[in-house]
């Protein structure tokens, strides 16, 4: 079967490539990366697993930045701009537009925790002469939980502006990684079922410690992210369907 | 002409689309019960002012707005759904393109999206973008394009797929003399190709020069359709100019003529059609030279003009 998606991603891909905004967060990330071995020293043998901890902090933090940047707008400017009528006025379905939008973010959010967490291990090997693999399985976790964001991004996005989206996916960040402490009373932990959790996505403990993340566990932040993200990407794309653009 | 029995290449049958600004606001059907069909192979003009409901219904028509009602088709299938797109080409009113890209990147996207195997291209991307006039621009970026280039991109990027039908909306805006001439030119050679175009402009001498039959809509109606040539004399009278008359028309010719002018030897009326072969006659036996015979017919824009002034006399040729 034919499909729109992969030259639909491809082309995100290529016009992120060229904003200003995904290599400036990376250098500043870099460079701040740079810095995290002159943090107070907390004792001997926890040198290397501070660095790892704040090391996927700033990961994180800039995994985020680019995929709020690239995801709040995309969709909104494309429909503003009309450059969607050439896409959609073809052979292509609005959940293939949407799709393909959704991985040409994902990717590129891969691209930008790949890039970091190889200066990471540079820094990491430089200072304290670990190759320091597990901070990938860290990475993954970032990655991931990017996916879902973007995913719920562009859903947002399928039917409103970017203001919204920013809000609406910063609220559905800070709840699902307080999803306990929100729900921690007695009646609201009915609640919890239907309220998705981030933290699956949390694996700061065993990889700043060192220790890894069992491959089980991978396995079921692979689950969360596909059940997460295609929630998102079936609302966005039944709601995008039913848009007069 | 379409006969009975051809499938139409474009169909649309009693479209609506009814808006509602606010809730709670009334409802306002910007179409309404509007019905087109194009044939095959022809160049159909799509003709109004402005909020007439023109745009509307060609988005409805390619699935860009959902429609309240009514049955839109292309070559038979079901334009709504991307299946029913396949053989269509569309260029919206001012294409708009990422930026970034240049004309060979953006034309391959678009047949990437089109279907287009992957071999054929770098062939036709070379062929089209020569065919609008930017043969040389394939590596310069669309930033770099004046508002007339990105025209021609967007009539090229509508050919990628080899359609058998092409919606062009407002093709001609904002390009030069020339470049209109082009865009007239190139509808003529895909009519030639067995191409159908349906062609939605302002531009009523563009209209009048290409197409073969036109819609009119005023209102989100159809106020008026059919062949220009039977849209247009509507007058019944053809138009004589003659030479050679000394002692003045004939009698039986003055009879029968009206408007008439003289003016350094020409003479200029006209006559009811049924009366020409008499009158020709009659001028050759008066020693009158016949200059031109020709049918009286409204320019277009004199006739839509009367029409949404609702002077004109709706008219349904087919």
């Amino acid at each position: 079967m034919r499909t729109s998606i992969w030259p639909i991603a491809l082309g995100v891909v290529a016009d992120s490539l060229r904003r200003k905004v995904v290599y400036v967060v990376l250098v500043f990330a870099a460079l701040l990366a740079f810095a995290i071995p002159s943090l107070p020293d907390y004792g001997l043998g926890v040198e290397s697993a501070v660095f790892r901890e704040v090391a996927l902090a700033l990961a994180y933090v800039t995994a985020l930045v680019v995929t709020m940047s690239l995801a709040a707008n995309r969709v909104p400017a494309e429909t503003e701009r009309r450059t969607v009528y050439n896409v959609v006025a073809k052979s292509v379905s609005r959940w293939e537009y949407l799709v393909g939008t959704w991985l040409g973010m994902f990717l590129v959010a891969g691209g930008a925790v790949a890039a970091f967490t190889i200066i990471e291990q540079v820094v990491g090997l430089v200072t304290y002469q670990e190759m320091m693999w597990v901070l990938w399985e860290g990475a993954l976790g970032i990655w991931l939980e990017m996916g879902v964001i973007a995913a719920f991004a562009v859903a947002v996005s399928a039917i409103t502006g970017p203001v919204v989206v920013v809000t609406a996916t910063l609220a559905v960040l800070f709840i699902g990684h307080a999803r306990g402490t929100l729900l921690g009373g007695e009646g609201a932990l009915a609640l919890q079922p239907f309220v998705p959790s981030l933290d699956a996505f949390n694996v700061v403990n065993p990889v700043a410690h060192g220790s890894g993340v069992p491959p089980l566990y991978l396995a079921s932040m692979l689950v969360v992210f596909v059940g997460l993200t295609g929630l998102s990407l079936l609302v966005g794309s039944i709601a995008f369907a039913r848009r007069d653009l | 002409m379409m006969s009975e029995h051809e499938t139409p290449a474009i169909e649309i049958i009693d479209a609506h689309k009814r808006y509602r600004a606010v809730v709670g606001s009334p409802v306002r059907d910007a179409v309404a019960g509007v019905s087109i069909q194009v044939a095959g192979g022809c160049i159909h003009g799509l003709l109004g002012p402005n909020g007439a409901g023109k745009t509307t219904t060609l988005k409805m028509l390619l699935g860009i707005v959902r429609p309240s009602g009514g049955t839109f088709r292309i070559m038979g299938e079901d334009s709504t759904k991307p299946v029913g797109r396949r053989g269509v080409g569309f260029m919206p009113e001012q294409p708009y393109f990422p930026q970034h890209l240049t004309a060979a990147h953006a034309l391959k996207l678009y047949a990437q999206l089109s279907g287009v195997p992957r071999d054929e291209i770098p062939g036709r991307t070379g062929v089209l973008l020569e065919r609008v006039g930017l043969s040389g621009r394939e590596r310069s970026t669309l930033s770099t394009f004046s508002r007339g280039m990105l025209q021609r991109l967007g009539i090229a990027q509508a050919l990628i797929n080899q359609p058998k039908v092409v919606i062009l909306d407002e093709p001609a805006s904002g390009l030069d003399p020339v470049g209109q001439r082009d865009v007239r030119n190139l509808m003529l050679a895909l009519r030639d190709e067995g191409v159908t175009v349906l062609l939605s402009s302002h531009q009523l001498s563009e209209v009048e020069t290409v197409c073969d039959d036109v819609t009119i809509m005023n209102g989100g109606r159809v106020a008026a359709e059919g062949q220009l040539d039977a849209l247009l004399n509507v007058s019944g009278q053809t138009s004589m100019r003659v030479r050679g008359l000394e002692s003045g028309l004939p009698a039986d010719v003055a009879a029968r003529a009206g408007s008439i002018a003289a003016s350094g030897g020409m003479w200029v009326f006209s006559v009811p059609d049924e009366a020409v072969r008499a009158s020709v006659d009659a001028i050759d036996d008066a020693g009158g030279r016949v200059v031109s015979v020709m049918p009286m017919r409204d320019s277009l824009e004199d006739y839509f003009a009367r029409l949404l002034a609702g002077r004109a006399e709706e008219v349904t040729a087919r």
